[in-house]
């Protein structure tokens, strides 16, 4: 995501080429339970690409958001468990998502 | 004396005919394409994989590490793999002999990326040629789709550098990659290829049986490539399965105590079939 960033920032003419690099890759996002009470969320996207800054949302049962934050430079983003049933969502923009259930998240 | 040359000549002749299978050592692992990551078992075998043909004894290998990395801007973080080494006794079709064997913590393998697996074994003597063998051994793995550090080069003192993912191959693709030696490339390399041709059992610590291709020649056995001016090979990946790339002697060291080394370069893709 910098890399596009700056891309479009240094050329003009090389926008449309990012633009279609940015629909191209495909949003990666996998979640492990730490064991000690916190969950580990790494992103990135199928083209290498850091996921730094993607927002990212854990959700209850009910679908309201408990917990928002970002990945940080290293595409990670941890945060403690929530009681009950919940889901993460990898917001990376529109086409650019992925959620994921917390039951699927494991040790 | 002409007895003496027809003598040296049968006897040459017998080496020939020598079934023409060259040595691999093999850094084994039966997933390489993972949708999820987890504890990894990991067999090091020296043998002659064609055939599952006689395996060498390897001895505790000088250096086994893994690299990791999640993303192209990722950082690489290399794992001591040595420790975790235990001996084990690997069964072909005609031999038994000493192998090492070590389970991957989940730990350092549940995150996504690029994982290469690499091997520096010891010099292995080898008393028919009167040479020591060195071949230093990439196999790669990926978790979740996520690519790393895998077109990147190890720095090793010879490796072979890949143009394509080594873990992402079709069969029918073409893998593409650079043979370097001291970090330079070595143009008109001899390259030997062989394909597993005997699966791994895990359990047994064993090939199986069962062939999965004949071959209807020797040569067919072990191909013969080359590398080109700028040490480039190109090979089309015929069946599904494992193929593996040994350059030779294309390591900057040439002496083993006092005897010609061999010090060769080993690669592993693995296709599968669409
Ligand atoms: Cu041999």
């Amino acid at each position: 995501m910098k890399k596009i960033f700056t891309k479009l920032v240094v050329t003009g003419g090389l926008i449309a080429l990012s633009a279609t690099a940015a629909l191209a890759h495909s949003p990666l996002c996998s979640c492990f339970d730490n064991g000690d009470g916190t969950v580990l969320c790494e992103g990135g996207f199928s083209d290498g690409s850091s996921a730094s800054g993607v927002k990212m949302y854990v959700r209850d049962d009910s679908g309201a958001v408990v917990l928002k934050g970002a990945m940080n430079e290293n595409s990670e983003f941890e945060f403690n468990k929530p009681a009950g049933h919940y889901t993460v969502t990898f917001d990376a923009g529109e086409g650019h998502s992925i959620e994921i259930d917390g039951s699927d998240i494991v040790e | 004396m002409k007895m003496k040359v027809v003598f040296l000549n049968l006897l040459l002749a017998v080496a020939m005919a020598v079934p023409a299978s060259a040595h691999f050592q093999m850094v084994y692992t039966p997933e390489i394409a993972k949708n999820k990551g987890g504890e990894t078992e990991v067999k090091l075998v020296f043998t002659h994989p064609y055939e599952a043909g006689h395996t060498m004894g390897m001895g505790m290998p000088e250096e086994f590490f893994m690299l990791h990395q999640k993303g192209e801007e990722g950082k690489t973080k290399k794992y001591d793999l040595k420790k975790l080494l235990k001996p084990i006794t690997w069964t072909s079709l005609t031999n038994s002999g000493e192998a090492y064997e070590a389970t991957l913590p989940k730990k350092i393998c549940r995150s996504m990326g690029d994982y290469t697996l690499v091997l520096v074994p010891a010099p292995y003597y080898e008393g028919e040629e009167d040479i020591y063998i060195q071949q230093i051994t990439k196999t790669y793995m990926n978790v979740g789709g996520l690519p790393g550090n895998w077109s990147a080069p190890a720095g090793l003192k010879t490796e072979w550098l890949p143009l394509v993912k080594p873990y992402a191959m079709w069969t029918g693709m073409t893998f593409k990659a650079q043979l370097l030696s001291g970090g330079k490339p070595v143009a008109n390399a001899d390259v030997e290829v062989e394909y597993m041709n005997h699966e791994p059992d895990m359990k047994k610590n064993a090939f199986k049986k069962e062939a999965k291709s004949e071959a209807p020649q020797d040569a067919f056995v072990t191909m013969g490539v080359k590398t080109d001016a700028q040490g480039y090979v190109t090979f089309t990946v015929p069946k599904a399965g494992w193929w593996g790339f040994c350059a030779l002697g294309s390591g900057p060291d040439k002496e083993f105590k006092g005897k010609e080394l061999s010090q060769d370069a080993v690669i592993w893709i693995k296709a599968v079939d669409m």
